[in-house]
């Protein structure tokens, strides 16, 4: 792997672009690299890793003992790619991407805009927005936030902490602040208990799959340490003296933090911007780009791996970027289909071993409605401060979907672009207009997909015609 | 069943609604029939520019109608705010053409002086200024600019809120707003009136407007009319909100009352989509950066294209069919600045007995004449 430092030391066009270095971006890179082909790997980060496995190459928590096989899980996937034979641009922020697969990319105050025959977008996950009254408050923030810090700068939250939410995440959060002798005070569990109805029948592939035995270890380390209460129904925070004060039907906890979760979502920005289809995914209860079993989008040489084409967790997500990139080197003439297909084989097996445990975890940890809608009190938006009050009201006025409630009431302008929003708008506005979710479609995204200067857009090539249609007056 | 209505309004974006919006404070029971959340909407990507120095170099009715519209607006704003309570932060301190050598400047002189030579011209106040003169009204005004055109006239609004205004306002006086509606046919019934077929059943209505910008060119022919218009591309960049620099709008470039600065200059001819391109961003940045060097250290958070609904000479269409009484087209690319002419002035004009003299210019039927050769 050769890293680069900055946008002038890249390449005007490669083979193959892989945007993200999370599992399934240094899959991608592993099996891409060494075939000939110029490949080039780009990620927001200092290094390899992305957020499962952050702190990959160099973390904090090796040297805490408790907590040491935090980073480990990726080793063996980052030094597969760090051995492999491509470009790796770290702190590259990736905020233009489009059908002829042209990639806008900034990198120390700097941009560039190259050119690759193929795209793999590995752009990963993001948490789901939990839009409870008080959520904004200071001294609430997300769990994967907190999990952060703790992963980047060995911090973890202190005074009397309050963890609230559902899904793996939570637990696994949790049981991290047991193992570092931090236990959070109270964990209150919004699973919802109805689900175990819907869960059920996918229990059978879940215990045979390598999620139940680590999800039963740690659900049972958490609940040794850590009060826990379950099937809370709705919650509230509040701003107390010297404090929070956290509400739930049948109790009432004072907290210095609290930390929501309720699962995570694909972070499809930039495939949108691109114009990648997007479809409702029910069981997940999120929008998911349309791909196939090679991770193709509509778009011609634009392809979608790991979490981003629908969650399936850091396992999966590394073997679709192998499929993904033997894909890739099939379609630049590196690999006949027969070699492709030997190759994919073993990664298929995996990828459907996994994620045959994951429509049990999808249907037991699919948040309740009541903690997906935002109430009228609480924000929607933050960036634009939208309530679900004034989303009713934009419905009122005839709105149908989250672009004209766009138009409306600015939910989706600010500098994250509808990635925080988006589902929460669209699922208050299917609520209030009493409609099915399929039937609403996304936000509509442009680039920059991440904020960029004026001077690094201004520093881009025009063509003749290009210059004429602004100039020509 | 089918509903029935006293007129139908098919588009909603700012021409329909602020034609609907007049009709309905006439007393008329009005349908806006509107496509849904995902639709070519000029007027969810349009500049907010309410905009008088630069209209009618062709024809001299046109720059009159402008000026009274914008003359009308100061009163129009006031109206949306006690309808709605929505402030469309109506701003007129007067705005600039900014050039950047001294050839840009003479062909702006030029065009100035030969629409201001027209027969039948209305007179405007407008001035060439140089630099230093800009530079004092505008400070931060970056060196490449040599001069440009001041307009006291010209102004700007948040055209979003005008858009929420709008249809707030249609409700309040008693519209019905039906999204989802995309209109298939139009048939004219035999005894008057007019049976719409949508993709949500039919809808009958004694009149029908015409608003549905580039949707026009089919729909017209409906009715006996025509519809002469193209889509041509603009794109947009607004960069992150940030402290008030500029007290003017610059055709090209404006702060918006949020603090936001919005730019965007770009004509592009036979687009085949919305989508934003680069080279074309980076041209317009270029040329900001220029005009204002402080732009380039802001962050862009947003950019985006979208499709101007352009006659062949770019001027307004507003015309009453012959062969269906009762059907009216109402289309032009100047939506917002048009917009309070269109609500107190013509929606009134089609409420009671047709399009009067005074906007007869603007016929569909001054493109069937030949051209002199």
């Amino acid at each position: 792997m050769k890293r680069l430092s900055d946008v002038a030391s890249l390449r005007e066009g490669y083979d193959l672009a892989i945007i993200g270095a999370g599992p399934a971006g240094m899959a991608a890179a592993a099996t891409a690299g060494g075939r000939g082909l110029s490949v080039l790997l780009l990620d927001e980060n200092p290094g390899l890793g992305g957020q499962v496995h952050r702190g990959v190459e160099a973390s904090p928590l090796a040297a805490v003992p408790a907590l040491a096989n935090v980073p480990g899980a990726g080793r063996a996937l980052a030094q597969a790619a760090a051995r492999a034979e491509v470009e790796f641009l770290p702190g590259a922020t990736v905020w233009h991407l489009d059908a002829a697969r042209r990639i806008g990319v900034s990198a120390g105050g700097a941009a560039r805009m190259v050119v690759a025959r193929r795209v793999i977008i590995a752009t990963g996950a993001l948490e789901r927005p939990m839009p409870i009254p008080g959520w904004t408050l200071p001294g609430v923030m997300s769990v994967g936030a907190a999990q952060t810090l703790l992963k980047a700068q060995g911090l973890v939250p202190e005074g009397r902490v309050v963890m609230a939410g559902s899904g793996p995440l939570l637990w696994l959060y949790a049981a991290q602040l047991v193992a570092a002798g931090h236990p959070p005070a109270l964990l209150l569990d919004t699973t919802p208990r109805a689900n175990w109805r819907a869960a059920l029948p996918h229990l059978w592939d879940f215990l045979r799959s390598p999620y139940a035995a680590k999800g039963a270890g740690l659900l049972a380390r958490v609940r040794r340490g850590v009060r826990v209460v379950s099937g809370v129904a709705s919650l509230a925070i509040r701003a107390a003296p010297g404090g929070l004060e956290v509400a739930w039907p049948g109790g009432t906890a004072r907290a210095d933090r609290v930390l929501l979760h309720q699962g995570v979502v694909p972070q499809t920005n930039l495939a949108q911007a691109a114009g990648c289809e997007l479809a409702w995914d029910k069981a997940q209860a999120c929008f998911v780009p349309r791909t196939d079993g090679w991770g193709e989008t509509n778009l011609p040489g634009i392809a979608i791996a790991g979490d981003t084409a629908g969650i399936a967790g850091a396992e999966a997500a590394e073997a679709s970027g192998h499929v993904a990139a033997l894909a890739a080197l099939h379609a630049l003439g590196a690999l006949d289909g027969a070699a492709r297909d030997a190759a994919a084989a073993p990664h298929q097996a995996a990828r459907a071993r996994w994620r045959r445990g994951r429509a049990f975890l999808d249907a037991l940890y699919l948040p309740a409605p009541g903690f997906r809608v935002a109430p009228d009190e609480a924000i929607a938006c933050r960036c634009e401060e939208v309530t679900g009050a004034a989303l009713r009201e934009a419905v009122r006025l005839g709105a149908t979907g989250p672009n004209q409630a766009k138009a409306f009431l600015r939910c989706g302008m600010g500098p994250c672009q509808g990635r925080m929003c988006m589902l929460t708008v669209v699922e208050t506005i299917v609520a209030a207009r009493g409609v099915a979710p399929g039937t609403i479609k996304p936000l509509r995204i442009r680039p920059p997909v991440k904020p960029v200067t004026l001077a690094e857009i201004a520093a881009m090539d025009s063509t003749e015609a290009e210059r004429a249609a602004v100039e020509g007056r | 069943m089918t509903r029935a209505f006293d007129i139908a309004v098919v588009g909603g974006g700012i021409v329909g609604l602020a034609v609907a919006r007049g009709l309905a404070g006439r007393g008329l029971g009005v349908a806006i029939l509107d496509e849904g959340d995902v639709a070519r909407r000029a007027s969810r990507g349009n500049f907010a520019l309410v905009w008088v120095q630069s209209k009618g170099l062709g024809m001299a009715r046109y720059g009159a109608w402008t000026t009274g519209s914008a003359a009308l607006w100061p009163g129009f704003a006031a109206a949306l705010r006690a309808e709605t309570g929505q402030d469309v932060s109506l701003a007129q301190p007067g705005g600039y053409s900014l050039c950047l050598s001294e050839e840009e400047l003479d062909r702006r002189r030029a065009a100035m002086m030969r629409m201001h030579n027209q027969p039948g011209w209305e007179p405007i106040p407008w001035e060439v200024q140089d630099h230093d003169r800009i530079a004092r009204a505008m400070p931060g005004l970056g060196r490449d600019v040599v001069g440009g055109v001041f307009c006291p006239l010209d102004g700007h609004v948040n055209s979003l809120r005008l858009f929420r205004a709008l249809h707030a306002s249609a409700l309040a006086r008693g519209a019905t707003y039906l999204p989802d509606h995309p209109v298939r046919d139009i048939a004219p019934l035999p005894g008057g009136g007019f049976r719409i077929t949508t993709a949500q059943g039919e809808i009958e209505a004694g009149r029908i407007v015409l608003a549905a910008g580039l949707g026009n060119a089919a729909l017209a022919p409906m009715v006996g009319l025509t519809a002469p218009v193209r889509p041509q591309r603009g794109q947009v960049l607004v960069t992150e909100r940030t402290a008030p620099f500029l007290p003017h709008p610059v055709a090209t470039l404006r702060q918006t009352d949020e603090g936001s600065v919005m730019i965007g200059d770009s004509k592009e001819e036979n687009p085949v989509d919305e989508a934003v391109g680069p080279g074309v961003l980076a041209a317009m940045a270029r040329r900001a950066a220029r005009m204002f060097p402080v732009l380039g250290g802001l962050n862009i958070v947003r950019s985006w294209g979208a499709l101007r609904v352009m006659s062949r000479d770019g001027f307004p269409v507003y015309d009453e069919s012959e062969t269906a009484p009762g059907a009216f087209l109402v289309t032009c690319h100047s939506g917002v600045t048009l917009a309070a002419a269109h609500s107190e002035v013509l929606a009134p004009m089609i409420a009671g007995g047709g399009l009067e003299d005074s906007v007869a210019a603007f016929s569909a039927r001054r493109f069937d004449v030949p051209s002199a050769a």
